[in-house]
């Protein structure tokens, strides 16, 4: 397994500032970001004020030249453990149900299909409720796009590792969804 | 299960070396039951992500919502604490004022009928027990029977200034004798007289 990062095109000279690396970065990560943080049982406005002080702290880091190797899984590391110093709700989101709104996210909305995928998705719910923390977050943290490299850096876990927890999740997940 | 069938996540995430993806594409050609669990796990992450999306809107939506509830709740508990207010104040609320009985005497001295108890003008120890869970208990019973008898026929003339009138509370053994008697003396149309000099 290589785990290699996506290319952030960085120019290192304007890292004097900073400024621009971390608009841009600003834009490419905020949205997995959101989503990362609020499956992991934060409110919006909690996970939009994480966020916030994520690039604060990334604007910081890269003006007084911080590490820039693989700058996305230092991000999405900074913003994991600000969630978890929120203990009160972290993990929240898979303990309580979710009257979820599908409508939006589907192509071709029609009422049966809205009642499929909501009961698709209270399955899937139910199943991720059954993961252990690690595999839930390396799973969460997968769809929000990173690699392997990134999830390790992450959650401070070697690359194999990541490897094998993110199969034995789908594996569970696949099995109890019956697909 | 095939070599392969550990590594087709990994395969599909293109998380593997150039070489081991080549050779796990290559076993794809050829082994179904890998391109059929590949098809599970292509489902399975496609799932996933949709319901990381769906979870970021629903929040989104139940934030704006979240006042809803909070607001019924404390309608309702206002709504409670008014009904309570009330229901108390009415228990509170002193008996009305209502005029003390008039026991008028019966066209013959002695009756035993029953007379229908009075509505309005009956002593206020004597209307019907109000509706009461706490201290009611103080409230004579209401008599089954109500006998005015007048103050002439037990009393000799003059004996009772006039206006005066009593009311017997009886109680009656099973076998129909009188137990207790008790007079209680009325004043109606009384008139304290002024003195002449």
């Amino acid at each position: 397994m290589t785990g290699e990062s996506m290319p952030i095109a960085l120019p290192f000279s304007r890292l004097a500032t900073g400024t621009g690396e971390v608009t841009s970065l600003y834009r490419e990560l905020r949205e997995p970001l959101l989503r990362y943080l609020v499956c992991l049982g934060l409110s919006k406005d909690e996970a939009q004020d994480v966020v916030q002080d994520t690039f604060l702290s990334l604007h910081r880091h890269l003006t007084s030249n911080g590490q820039q190797d693989n700058i996305r899984g230092w991000v999405f590391r900074v913003a994991h453990n600000q969630a978890r110093n929120r203990q009160g709700s972290y993990h929240r989101r898979f303990a309580e149900p979710l009257d979820l709104q599908v409508d939006g996210v589907l192509d071709e909305t029609t009422p049966e299909r809205v009642v499929l995928e909501k009961e698709k998705f209270q399955r899937l719910a139910k199943a991720i409720a059954t993961l252990s923390n690690s595999e839930r977050e390396c799973l969460l943290l997968r769809a929000a796009g990173l690699r392997y490299r990134e999830i390790g850096e992450t959650l401070g876990i070697p690359t194999s590792t990541v490897g094998d927890t993110v199969e034995r999740a789908i594996r569970k997940l696949t099995e109890m969804l019956h697909v | 299960m095939c070599d392969c069938s550990t590594k087709l996540i990994a395969w599909l995430d293109r998380e593997l070396e150039p070489a081991e993806m080549a050779r796990v594409q290559q076993h794809l050609e050829n082994c179904k039951e890998c391109r059929a669990s590949l098809v599970k796990y292509e489902q399975v992450s496609k799932v996933f992500d949709d319901y990381c999306k769906v979870t970021l809107t629903t929040v989104a939506d139940r934030r704006s919502r979240r006042w809803v509830p909070i607001l019924s709740a404390a309608a309702a508990i206002l709504l409670l604490a008014v009904t309570a207010a009330l229901l108390l104040r009415t228990r509170v609320q002193p008996l009305p004022a209502t005029p003390i009985a008039i026991v008028r005497p019966p066209e013959s001295p002695l009756t035993s009928e029953p007379r229908p108890a009075p509505v309005n003008t009956a002593h206020p120890r004597r209307m019907p027990a109000p509706v009461r869970k706490q201290k009611a208990t103080w409230l004579p019973p209401q008599p089954a029977i109500e006998v005015a008898i007048p103050a002439d026929s037990m009393f000799p003339p003059g004996a009772v200034p006039e206006g005066v009138n009593f009311i017997a509370d009886v109680n009656f053994a099973p076998d129909g004798s009188a137990r207790q008697i008790r007079l209680q003396p009325h004043l109606t149309g009384f008139e304290r007289r002024t003195i002449q000099p």
